[in-house]
């Protein structure tokens, strides 16, 4: 029996046969059509599908001018994280980590963030931010945006005003929690403003919203409500919009956004909520299963992204790390898995940038 | 009957309470068993939980089913003593998002899940201390369900069986864990009887488990 050396979800090394690989790539497309209603993948890709999850060597790539752009999300916080915070604990400057993605890592655009990379936190200490965008924007040359997650949790109890859809729900107070979820989308959507504009008056090329809707639809509906008002203020700014999930979770459950109901919307449905509020970048995410292979895993990521491209009118980051776009759910993604899923997105799903 | 069963189970499908609600006093008018109709309306909580795993219901949506099933047993409950038909609880769950952590959307779901499948869930909330999961157990909680969404904090999980294994309590409690970093192998690895992907896993494995 001839075996290929590859991974599953959560990292582990496994041995799987052809036809093994071949079912699970077939399994995960059949997955991501279904819950999406998207198509399937042509029988070509599933053939290069299986011709990169085969590949004797441990690192691949695209074929020469087949490069996409790279951008970097999280700020320095890939450096100066914890690895459970995509990071790697080493203590190193703002600004020298903006110029090591520049001038080490190969980056086309970068970004500032907060330690807590998220929109909130960062309203107390705006000027602080200013200046910081400010001074390195003076020596760095690559596209250089501030980055940070809507993350509407922190509008909720025990963090914030609202009351926590959890805690609500649990107690059966169904209305008051989607009350919580609409009040947090409007004060999240007036955050944004404030905090972008203020941003990119100091200078920033743009601005990108990094892990759209962790928190829900309403989290959702207040970034894109948010992205509308910034687009406003600033008409020539760049906006990425980054999502946290392939679907979008319903804490709300019927919120809208310019009379469509958010909850559930798959990737090539999310793109044109992004579009229509204003963003000049989309960034899809689908989340990696761990009990399932890399077969499984990148052959579904590659079918949902697919379609979401096919549909942009924007350009596509795919988003591609610990746990998203394929990847193993592991603290320093293992680079086999890495390039081959980066592989597929650019070779397949025709990715305009990862 | 086989109409009013049909309808009960749609009914708790399209999750409004008020739905529910005319569906039994239809079902009890017409001299349906308070037992068969609970096993309707759990026909349909189980075609809820579908739904809600495939991403077409949300989780208000199956909370409203749930509120629509509970008012319901408050009519049904007391037919079922009378009756002697009673069902009994299939266990007592503690559940918990463990210290250090404040994320506990899915451990809500997978409560919400387990109480609809019969459990009786002591759900602690979030940011739980180890001391609290070992008292529940300690109370009568033959099930442990932990929830971890940080690297961070999965640890925790950990520490908890190991302090069952050094108060003795271990081989007496079924430990359940979860969350987005939570593998299976991690699962293994700290000696956890089941692990859930998700919230309908969880549940599914803890019926499995309890039958």
């Amino acid at each position: 029996m001839k075996g290929f050396y590859t991974r599953m979800g959560d990292g582990k090394r496994v041995i799987m046969t052809k036809e093994q690989i071949i079912n699970d790539i077939h399994a995960g497309i059949a997955d991501a059509a279904d819950m999406a209603g998207v198509p399937d993948l042509k029988a070509d890709e599933v053939d290069l599908l299986f011709e990169i999850i085969s590949d004797k060597n441990r690192i691949v790539g695209v074929e020469p001018g087949k490069e996409v752009v790279l951008t970097y999300d999280i700020g320095q916080l890939d450096f100066t994280g914890d690895n459970g915070n995509s990071g790697n604990g080493i203590d190193v400057g703002r600004r020298e980590s903006a110029l090591l993605h520049e001038r080490a890592l190969g980056g086309d655009t970068f970004e500032l963030a907060h330690a807590d990379y998220s929109i909130k936190p960062v309203k107390p200490i705006i000027s602080n931010e200013m200046q910081a965008m400010e001074e390195i924007q003076s020596e760095i040359i690559i596209p250089f945006f501030y980055g940070a997650m809507p993350n509407s949790g922190l509008y909720y109890a025990p963090d914030g005003p609202y009351g926590n859809p959890a805690d609500l729900m649990r107690e059966f107070k169904i209305e008051e929690a989607m009350q919580a979820a609409e009040f947090t989308a409007e004060h999240l959507a007036r955050d944004i403003e404030y905090v972008s504009t203020r941003m990119v008056a100091a200078g920033a090329d743009g601005f990108n919203f990094d892990t759209t809707a962790s928190a829900g639809d309403a989290d959702f509906v207040g970034t894109l409500k948010g992205v509308e008002m910034l687009r406003k203020a600033c008409p020539k700014t760049y906006i990425m919009v980054g999502m946290a999930g392939e679907s979008v979770m319903g804490i709300h459950g019927s919120i809208e956004y310019k009379g469509e109901v958010v909850a559930g919307k798959y990737p090539h449905q999310q793109v044109k909520l992004a579009e229509k509020a204003g963003a000049n970048v989309f960034g899809p995410v689908v989340n990696t299963n761990t009990s399932k292979s890399l077969a499984w895993n990148m052959s579904r990521s590659v079918t949902f992204v697919k379609e979401c491209i096919r549909v942009a009118k924007i350009p596509c980051h795919v988003n591609m790390g610990m746990g998203v776009g394929g990847i193993p759910m592991w603290e320093t993604a293992p680079n086999d898995a890495v390039t081959r899923c980066n592989k597929a997105m650019v070779e397949i799903a025709k990715v305009d940038g990862v | 009957m086989v109409d009013n069963k049909k309808e009960l189970r749609e009914a708790v499908i399209a999750y409004k309470v008020p739905g529910i609600q005319a569906a039994v006093e239809k079902a009890r008018k017409a001299g349906m068993p308070a037992g068969d109709i609970i096993d309707a309306m759990g026909d349909g909580m189980t075609e809820v939980g579908i739904l809600f795993e495939r991403g077409k219901l949300f989780l208000p949506h199956v909370l409203s089913a749930a509120q629509g099933m509970k008012s319901a047993m408050e009519v049904l409950g007391p037919e079922l003593l009378k009756s002697g038909d009673a069902s009994t609880k299939r266990a007592s769950v503690v559940m918990g998002t463990v210290e250090g952590d404040v994320h506990d959307i899915g451990k809500s779901i997978c409560s919400t899940m387990l109480q609809c499948a019969g459990f009786d869930v002591h759900d602690l909330g979030r940011d739980v201390p180890k001391a609290s999961f070992i008292n529940e157990i300690k109370a009568g909680c033959t099930m442990c369900g932990m929830s971890a969404l940080m690297t961070t904090t999965m640890t925790v999980q950990r520490d908890v069986i190991e302090i069952l294994k050094q108060e003795g309590l271990r081989k007496k409690v079924i430990v359940m864990v979860g969350g987005a970093p939570v593998t299976q192998a991690y699962a293994d690895k700290i000696g956890a009887d089941i692990f859930g992907e998700t919230a309908s896993e969880t549940t599914t494995k803890a019926k499995a488990i309890n039958k």
